[in-house]
């Protein structure tokens, strides 16, 4: 017999807070990120024609010239906003807001208009302009819980959902720092943090009230989930 | 000629026209739900083994997680490995199975190629397969009390397993909406 | 859809409509199949993932692991928590040994050269080892090498036990080499490990050419102390002062970064510890040690901050300023750490030795926040062989007294500087074995392969160098079964030690891993204690190693006294060469050998964003001054005879008589990833050696560059625009904290 009775899934809400003074730019984020996704691998040829996808970039901004010279490190991946620019304008509905907070793409629904990449403040949705390849052995690597896109077919930072929907199976209580994103889990200096927003005893809901917090073109209006803690510079 | 054009020709129009018209029918009913049961398609495919799933829920009375072990749990049923069956069929000679054909003495003697230093796995031939799109669990689907049967159909009268609902999305959707299950997208497509 | 195939195809044959809807609804051949094997692993089920510890060494750096294995597949590397060195984390080069174990141009069974210079065939295994085995006992063994990278751990003992019972020698290589860094802690502390920096609980760090957040050590374990030194809890921030050529990584984050002359690093050490000498900051016990009982203007005085501050090119001020903050107990526990450049230099060991005795002058010596010394390894620790080393072992090659090479990724024909021929050299030799993974550059020129395995697939343990301040041994099990016709390299060995009947202990490393781990076991001590061993066995297993936080060990805390005069080093003519190459570190591929990992190589350099080939860091106004503008390609040239093109990369933080040039690149072979990009900067390093341990002072070359009239196109990430922030617009925001006393913190 059917059960009558739907498990609710409790509400969370995904967000994640990177530390700016501590990440060093090491790009082990951006490699586990393309290793737990199946994204294309980024050859010179895809460099060279500006198409290279990384869900996760270390954006790396100059102050000054030599003497006086300074760069700072800007990790952006998809700022999942409440108030998402590129979610109004998918003419086929292929992304949207799910009820945890993160905003999804849907792959077999994109037609590859690339307006949500239009409108993406963050640059952070990547378009497969090419058909992606991998040699026949490196398949053997490929990640079965990610759908492997073909070529048309937008895509950016999920926040590791496949790894949301193993933890949270069945509607179960998932405690805080049981299961993260790829990227936060390869952190090496704990820059990154994730979890539930909506549960005040997570480390990402004591992290947001940081008093070095901040979220990034944030006069926009979009309302990240994604907040930044400020680098700390010292007379020096 | 008053023949040819009066009735040859207009003889094959109606043939070809009607050819296309079922090819029509084909393409379509194959493209919105499962491909007609004719020329051969509505049978189930050819098994390397003909394991008759009738005999072995009907006569031996096993139940399905007998031998799909993993569905409660995993996304996959999970075939079982050949090593279940020898729970009764010794391969050298056959006990515990009242053998009502000698097909069926055939077939057993097929797993004897799966003992010794090298042996042979089974190979069989997939009847559900949902696209690489689609994450589907079985799991979640055996927690809230659905029965195999459910999609699977009444494997128990089957002796060759054939598919029996069309598993298109519209198919998963519809019972989803029945049963309070959540239909966004991301439920299956991630 | 339940339709056979071969009906399927029967009907689609007979209209063209059908074939064309054939093409595009295909589905691969194992999809459609589902397999039952014989026997259920208990880990193989469909969906289900299991996690398997193991261990690899990566230079340096030792990283425990947890490997996702999804249906006999490696599909994910993770940071084995448990493990002391990295404790759950994990950077680029461990995540791309997925990429290592499938590459497709792996070399996928043995292989013989038909004949010299011919082409290879397909042999197996037991030939292959027969094969060996008479070649090692036609030969005379004093004229065998074998040739591997730096070693620990298990397969160091099999290597060592072999060389040693066949009587051939084994040598270490490696391009970069730490022979001046392990040659500084022995004189200075008696050591023969390196000691772990304990960066977490450091107040004030003073890097000095080392890259150590980036490129240098190990990196993932030094960026653990690093994320809570800047903000870990129930601590105040810590300061970080990187003093290098180049505006690496490190340099980036730090609070300040010093330029200073490459070479020079030694001086401005000495001068800061004359300051603090003779201003009477620091330890007076260990002051009389350094300057051997005289007085510090007796001992010192080369070394005062305003004779040697226009060679270094810092003002003796800020030598001083620096030298008392260093000394300031009140920030907390001072960490010097140096390497890199700073080592790589003809006077490499006399910069390293007053680099390193910072720490002792201001107590940071087997102190909390300071140097931890490591008690000896277990197994042996067998470092690269320094450089004048190689140069006599290429000149034994071509005299013929070597006749022989046996070699595991060690790859001399790319990795030495060019200018010492090696290729030629290598050429001289009768035979080449190579039991290495992929075709690179010394491994075309073998005359038979015995491929191994790839770390993902072997038995063996290391013990960490640096390890985490007490005894651990990491161990090492295959995840996944052999994906091609290879066996581990110990294997090999021991398979050939058998048939040559050297009598060595064991079978295969799995043999050798377990006799070892019964001595821990009998030890009753440390992260594992079970009453059998075969719990103990599985338990250590299952953690990913042993390790025991009680056997430290304490350092020597007599100081010999420091030179009182800097090495003479030679140099070029600075008119013709009038640049400093400084040549660094790939942020994934290293020296370049992980240049054959797509991920190695795609991973942007942290600072300019590039990727895939090499660059020529200039400085804006250097760039003008030859008339050259971004993706020029420019003329590199060096005392050597040779010269390289690359791609100039305008930098605003280099400074303006430094050239800086991405190691890596510019290999001949080494799979299509790695192959026939850029350029190998070791084709214009000099061969110079440090002059004490002969070490390779790469970090000591001269350059000039000019403009060619090409251009070219350089792959990165970033866009054509500069990447500035714009004033409305900041994405990057600071928190500016001003010292203790004034009004609290401005925000920006």
């Amino acid at each position: 017999m059917v059960s009558t009775k739907t498990k609710k899934r409790p509400d969370h809400k995904w967000g994640m807070v990177i530390d700016l003074d501590r990440c060093t730019a090491c790009q082990a984020c951006v490699i586990a990120c393309q290793s737990e996704n199946n994204i294309p691998i980024n050859q010179e040829s895809t460099f060279l024609e500006g198409r290279a996808i990384e869900w996760i970039r270390i954006e790396r901004y100059w102050e000054g010239t030599y003497p006086n010279v300074k760069a700072r490190f800007l990790p952006m991946l998809c700022q999942h906003c409440d108030n998402a620019p590129c979610e109004s304008v998918c003419p086929v509905y292929a992304t949207y807001h799910n009820n945890e907070g993160l905003n999804v793409q849907v792959y077999n629904r994109c037609v590859g208009t690339r307006f949500c990449g239009n409108n993406c403040p963050y640059h952070a949705r990547l378009f497969n302009y090419w058909e992606p390849v991998w040699p026949e052995e490196l398949k053997n690597q490929l990640n079965p819980d990610v759908t492997v896109r073909s070529r048309g077919i937008m895509e950016k930072c999920t926040m590791c959902i496949q790894r949301i929907r193993r933890a949270t199976r069945g509607g179960k209580e998932v405690a805080d720092q049981s299961f993260n994103p790829a990227c936060v889990q390869a952190c090496p200096t704990d820059a990154m943090v994730f979890g539930d927003l909506n549960n005040s005893q997570t480390q990402v809901s004591k992290k947001w009230e940081d008093e070095r917090g901040y979220r990034v073109l944030e006069v926009l209006g979009t309302n990240p989930s994604v907040k930044y803690l400020k680098q700390v510079e010292v007379d020096a | 000629m008053n023949t040819l054009t009066k009735i040859v020709i207009p003889a094959i129009g109606l043939a070809v026209a009607l050819l296309l018209a079922f090819v029509a029918y084909f393409v379509l009913q194959s493209w919105w739900s499962q491909p007609p049961a004719v020329l051969g398609f509505g049978d189930g495919p050819e098994q390397p083994i003909a394991f008759p799933h009738q005999v072995h829920i009907n006569v031996a009375g096993l139940d399905c997680q007998f031998c799909h072990r993993s569905v409660s749990a995993e996304e996959t049923a999970g075939i079982p490995a050949v090593n279940q069956c020898r729970f009764c069929h010794d391969f050298d000679r056959i006990t515990g199975a009242k053998s009502e054909s000698s097909s069926a003495e055939t077939e057993i003697k097929k797993l004897i190629g799966t003992l010794g230093e090298t042996p042979d796995p089974v190979n069989w031939v997939r009847v559900h397969r949902l696209p690489d799109h689609v994450q589907f669990l079985h799991a979640p689907h055996i927690q809230q009390g659905f029965s195999c049967s459910t999609c699977h159909g009444d494997i128990a009268s089957m002796k060759v397993v054939e598919q029996v609902r069309n598993l298109k999305m519209r198919d998963c959707v519809d019972c989803h909406r029945e049963n309070s299950a959540p239909t966004d997208c991301t439920t299956c497509h991630y | 859809m339940a339709l056979s195939r071969r009906q399927f195809l029967k009907w689609a044959g007979a209209t063209s409509l059908g074939a064309v809807i054939f093409n595009g609804c295909r589905v691969p051949d194992h999809e459609i199949q589902v397999q039952s094997p014989v026997e259920l692993p208990e880990d193989l089920v469909t969906g289900r993932d299991n996690y398997y510890a193991t261990t690899v060494k990566l230079g340096a750096a030792s990283e425990g692991l947890l490997v996702r294995v999804m249906e006999g597949r490696a599909k994910k590397i993770e940071g084995n928590p448990d493990y002391p060195m990295n404790t759950g984390k994990h950077g680029i080069r461990s995540e791309s040994l997925l990429q290592a174990l499938y590459h497709p141009d792996r070399i996928k069974h043995p292989m013989v050269r038909i004949a010299k210079g011919g082409p290879f065939r397909k042999i197996e295994w037991p030939e292959a080892i027969e094969r060996l085995s008479t070649i090692l006992k036609e030969a005379a063994p004093e004229s065998v090498i074998l040739a591997t990278p730096p070693l620990r751990g298990q397969l160091a003992d099999v290597v060592a036990t072999f060389s040693d019972s066949y009587g051939s020698e084994h040598v270490a290589f490696d391009t970069l080499g730490d022979s001046v860094l392990r040659r500084a802690f022995s004189d200075l502390f008696g050591t023969d490990t390196i000691p772990d920096f304990d960066i977490a609980n450091a107040g004030l760090i003073l890097s000095v050419g080392a890259d150590f957040l980036g490129t240098w050590g190990d990196t993932t374990h030094f960026m653990r102390g690093y994320g809570e030194f800047r903000q870990g809890k129930e601590r105040s921030r810590g300061k970080l002062i990187h003093i290098d050529a180049r505006y690496s990584a490190t340099a980036a984050v730090a609070d300040k970064w010093i330029y200073a002359n490459p070479g020079t690093e030694g001086l401005l050490a000495m001068a800061m510890i004359y300051t603090i000498i003779s201003e009477g900051l620091g330890d007076s016990v260990v002051a009389k040690q350094l300057t051997g009982g005289e007085s510090i203007e007796n001992a010192y005085n080369n070394f005062q901050p305003s004779v040697v501050a226009s060679q270094i090119g810092v003002s003796a001020e800020n030598i001083m300023a620096l030298a008392r903050e260093f000394a300031d107990s009140k920030n907390g526990p001072a960490l010097a750490i140096g390497g890199g450049l700073a080592g790589a230099q003809a006077n490499g060991l006399f910069n390293l030795h007053a680099i390193y005795a910072l720490n002792a002058l201001v107590g940071s010596v087997n102190h909390k926040g300071g140097l931890i010394f490591n008690p000896n390894p277990h197994s042996r620790n067998i470092p690269g062989a320094t450089l004048n080393k190689w140069k006599h072992i290429l000149s034994d090659m071509r005299s013929g007294k070597t006749k022989v090479l046996l070699v595991r990724d060690a790859n001399p024909a790319y990795g030495l500087p060019r200018s010492i021929n090696p290729r030629e050299a290598l050429s001289n030799l009768e035979t080449i074995v190579s039991f290495s993974s992929f075709l690179d550059e010394t491994t075309e020129m073998a005359d038979l392969i015995l491929p191994g395995s790839s770390p993902l697939e072997e038995w063996g343990s290391d013990e960490p160098n640096p390890g985490p301040g007490y005894t651990t041994i990491a161990f090492q099990q295959p995840v996944v079964n052999r994906f091609h016709n290879t066996i581990s390299f110990g294997d090999a060995l021991l398979q050939t030690s058998k048939s040559l009947e050297l009598g060595l202990p064991w079978v295969d490393m799995r043999d050798a891993l377990r006799s070892s781990a019964k001595k821990l076991h009998e030890l009753n001590a440390g992260s594992v204690k079970q009453p059998t061993f075969e719990e103990f066995w599985k338990r250590s297993l299952e953690r990913g190693g042993w390790w025991n936080m009680d056997s430290t060990y304490k350092a020597s805390a007599q100081l010999p006294p420091l030179a009182k005069k800097a090495p003479k080093v030679n140099s070029v003519d600075s008119e013709k060469y009038p640049f400093y190459l400084v040549p660094f570190e790939g942020v994934g591929i290293g020296a370049g050998e992980y240049s054959h990992l797509p991920w190695a190589q795609s991973a942007p350099d942290p600072l300019t964003s590039a990727a895939w080939t090499t660059w020529v860091e200039l400085n804006p106004i250097t760039a003008k001054e030859l008339d050259v503008k971004d993706h020029d390609i420019v003329l590199v040239e060096s005392n050597t005879t040779n010269a390289i093109r690359g791609l100039v990369y305008i930098n605003p933080a280099t400074p303006p008589q430094v050239v800086a040039i991405p190691m890596g690149q510019g290999h001949r072979a080494f799979t299509s990833y790695a192959a026939k990009r850029g350029a190998n900067v070791l084709d214009i390093i000099e061969p110079t050696e440090e002059v004490i341990t002969g070490s390779f002072a790469w970090g000591g070359t001269r350059v000039n560059v000019s403009r060619t009239n090409r251009k070219g196109d350089l792959p990165k990430l970033e866009g054509i625009e500069p990447a500035r922030q714009l004033p409305h617009e900041e994405l990057i925001l600071v928190h500016r904290d001003h010292h203790a006393g004034s009004d609290g913190h401005k925000h920006h």
